[in-house]
């Protein structure tokens, strides 16, 4: 054994180093699996399972039409799906064509991750079909960021049976809040399901509220646009009807998400609940009874606190190594009929107006009760401009959920918690 | 400390004839080849990992832009602004406190049963056992949540007997020990220690302790816990360190929230939550110290503290 030669360290160390290597290429190899000159474009985005099939439908309609690229497609919940994809992002790995909505958008074109798009506009990108007002969302410093994917604006969804039960109608034109409290009471004593979902859990329907008095949740340079004392007024409303089984209780409230499969109306905790009408196809495919669709209530009509908005956007990640791909991607499945029809109203109605004409004209079933509503409610909107999210309203959005469960479950005061939200919210826009 | 371990030998080798030392560092050389997936292991994924966060731990950084360098910023909003910081401090020191003593009696309990011999022994040692490795998986966090959630198996039982929680894990007054249940629930790993030091108790004392009158408690509390005193030990420090580093059972029973009302809001869930939700790298890194030095000061307590309770055969107390 002594008589070992140098050479024998040297090929031991060789082979170790060999197999650490072989270990760490293989490793790589399933992440570059393009060949035969074929591009690989990731498409990545969140959702229910609805929109999941509506796309990969669109997805592979895409394929068939141009050979050369292959689509990677991902989805997930929410919640995942922004986790994985910043991680991604700040490693280097970024999807090429990504779903984002406000939050996410205002975060990302803050930190340089989107592409202009410019350079594709009028030639793989065609725009001039979508509406100005959604297309504004998408842009920033006055260039386009990203694409609006359809559009959306606030409902109240509702069980009619339970609002039948209560005796309760919707006004032809829609609740004033005074009908609105007295109904959701009504449902709450007369069914035992409370009136409406709790809707002082997400910052979305505080914006609605604020709109109707005249404000807005952020100011055109990203600053605050409310106060603590209006925000206490907002969430001593909830909690006046959370006494009365007008909303839902706190256990169904903690859980909401945006998710239908966590959802207090889907669950039965509660006989309606506020939320985007790019959600009724989701709600209606996963609920047991008949939901309708109704306006959010208003005081003033023109003040409704709606307005037409992109549900989500889609935009190309800057350093992506197949932009044109991926904008002739994002070109078909915005402005491509055939698309639209495989798309439905999987991410509201579809915001190219040809194409929207196309799809809401032969809907059937979900999909038309989509455009019904957006049809129904068009007059009510009001200018889509006031609503746009700046960078840090992403955590914004998070603490004031986060706040709201502290307030629903008495761990502290409606004010103080008020003074919180706008202490966080103002640290957050900072950053 | 690398650097000393090599350097030793080295000095050591130049005091020797030039004839004996080649084939010993040939030989050394070949240890640290055989050595070196563990080197690379623990500096790269280790202790390289670790000086980075510490150095992060003074910046902010937001994974995107480059890091900046801000001082002791991110431990001073840590004690003095962040309401949540404390949220999580005291949901954590909840579940320490109440779940290592849980756990421990429960193990203790079930190994003095599974001490006697008797037929199906080795069969109750497996199912006993089985919950600690099925215990820290996504599925039975996933499990647990659907038992205690919403019509869930917990709330029913209850229900029988005219006690209606509803659902455990939305409501903060439960939560959190749905959370600790799931702890304590995989007792198998101190069970099996406990197991193996009362195998250690000779039978003698237990005669002798018979002998002379005194009952099962009393042989307990004279015989068995001074006996096994330093497994105890063992299996507290251990434990409670495990506690601390709880993650998994928290985030995926809150999905992730730590809610309701942070009630379940584990250290190392908040800890996440700054890093990946809110991308404050910085922040998170300076809470990941924080908590390395303060289990280390506890398990520094907990040693002190042993040398009153502790006992050793053979050092010559009896």
């Amino acid at each position: 054994m002594r008589s070992r030669t140098p050479r024998h360290g040297a090929r031991i160390l060789a082979g170790v180093v060999s197999v650490a290597l072989a270990g760490v290429l293989s490793g790589c190899g399933s992440s570059s699996g393009s060949g035969g000159g074929a591009q690989t474009v990731r498409f990545v985005w969140w959702g229910n399972q609805d929109r999941a099939d509506a796309t990969k439908k669109a997805v592979a309609l895409f394929e068939k039409k141009h050979p050369d690229i292959r689509v990677q497609t991902e989805f997930s919940g929410y919640a995942a799906y922004v986790q994985k994809l910043t991680t991604q992002v700040a490693g280097g790995a970024a999807p090429d064509l990504i779903q984002l909505d406000r939050p996410t958008f205002g975060e990302y074109q803050h930190k340089h991750v989107l592409a202009d798009l410019g350079r594709y506009t009028g030639s793989t990108l065609h725009l001039d079909k979508i509406p100005a007002n959604l297309l504004s969302g998408g842009k920033a410093d006055g260039k386009q960021y990203a694409v609006p994917a359809g559009q959306t604006t606030q409902m109240l969804v509702y069980d009619q049976k339970l609002f039948a039960k209560a005796g309760v109608t919707v006004p032809e034109d829609g609740w004033t809040w005074k009908q609105f409290t007295e109904d959701m009471r009504k449902v709450g004593a007369r069914t035992g399901v409370a009136g409406t979902t709790d809707f002082g859990w997400a910052v979305d329907w505080f914006d609605s509220w604020l709109h109707e008095h005249g404000k807005q949740l952020y100011t055109a340079d990203g600053k605050l646009g409310f106060t603590a004392g209006d925000l206490e007024q907002f969430w001593n409303a909830t909690a006046a009807l959370r006494k009365t089984k007008g909303v839902s209780a706190p256990e169904a409230t903690t859980k909401m998400d945006g998710s239908t499969q966590n959802s207090a109306l889907v669950l039965k905790q509660a006989a309606s609940e506020m939320n985007y009408d790019s959600n009724l196809t989701s709600y209606l495919s996963s609920y047991q009874g008949t939901l309708k669709a109704a306006p959010l209530p208003s005081d003033d009509p023109a003040h409704s606190g709606m307005a037409a908005l992109p549900p989500v956007y889609f935009g190309i990640a800057q350093h992506s190594s197949h932009k044109d791909a991926a904008a002739k991607l994002l070109d078909f499945l915005v402005n491509d009929p055939e698309a639209g029809a495989a798309l439905g109203a999987t991410r509201g109605v579809p915001a190219n107006s040809e194409v929207r004409a196309a799809v809401c004209g032969a809907a059937t079933g979900d999909g038309k009760a989509v455009c019904d509503y957006e049809q129904r409610v068009q007059q009510r909107m009001g200018p889509s401009d006031t609503w746009q999210w700046p960078s840090g309203s992403s955590a914004i959005k998070t603490d004031f959920q986060q706040v709201y469960d502290d307030v629903i479950f008495g761990r502290t005061s409606v004010s103080a918690g008020a003074e919180r939200v706008v202490k966080n919210a103002q640290q957050s826009l900072e950053q | 400390m690398a650097n000393t371990a090599l350097t030793r030998p080295a000095r050591q080798v130049t005091a020797r004839p030039a004839q004996r030392s080649r084939p010993r560092r040939r030989g050394q050389r070949a240890a640290y080849v055989f050595l070196s997936p563990w080197i690379i292991g623990a500096t790269v994924l280790t202790v390289g990992p670790m000086l980075a966060s510490l150095y992060l731990s003074f910046t902010d950084y937001d994974l995107f832009d480059s890091p900046k360098w801000v001082g002791l910023d991110n431990y001073v909003r840590m004690f003095t602004e962040d309401d949540r910081y404390w949220h999580a401090v005291t949901a954590t020191l909840e579940y320490v406190v109440v779940s290592v003593p849980l756990k421990l009696a429960l193990a203790l309990a079930v190994a003095m049963l599974l001490n006697k011999d008797r037929r199906g022994t080795g069969f109750y040692r497996s199912a006993f056992y089985a919950p600690s490795l099925l215990g820290a998986s996504v599925s039975v966090a996933l499990v647990w949540r659907a038992m205690y959630g919403d019509g869930g198996v917990a709330g029913r039982v209850l229900g029988v007997f005219g006690i209606d929680v509803g659902s455990m894990v939305d409501q903060p007054r439960y939560a959190l020990l749905t959370v600790i249940a799931l702890a304590v629930w995989q007792f198998g790993a101190p069970m099996v220690i406990f197991l193996a030091g009362l195998k250690q108790v000779p039978k003698e004392l237990y005669e002798a302790a018979a002998l002379d009158g005194a009952g099962p408690v009393r042989r307990f509390l004279a015989v068995t816990l001074p006996m096994l005193s330093p497994v105890l030990l063992f299996n507290l420090v251990l434990e409670t360190i495990h506690a601390f580093q709880s993650f998994t059972s928290a985030f995926i029973i809150s999905s992730g929230r730590g809610g309701p009302s942070d009630s379940t809001l584990l250290y190392t869930l908040y800890l996440y939550q700054r890093g990946f939700n809110d991308f404050r790298m910085g922040y998170a890194s300076a809470m990941a110290w924080v908590l390395l030095v303060v289990v280390g000061l506890i398990t520094v307590l907990l040693f002190r503290g042993a040398n009153r309770w502790v006992f050793y055969m053979g050092e010559g107390k009896r």
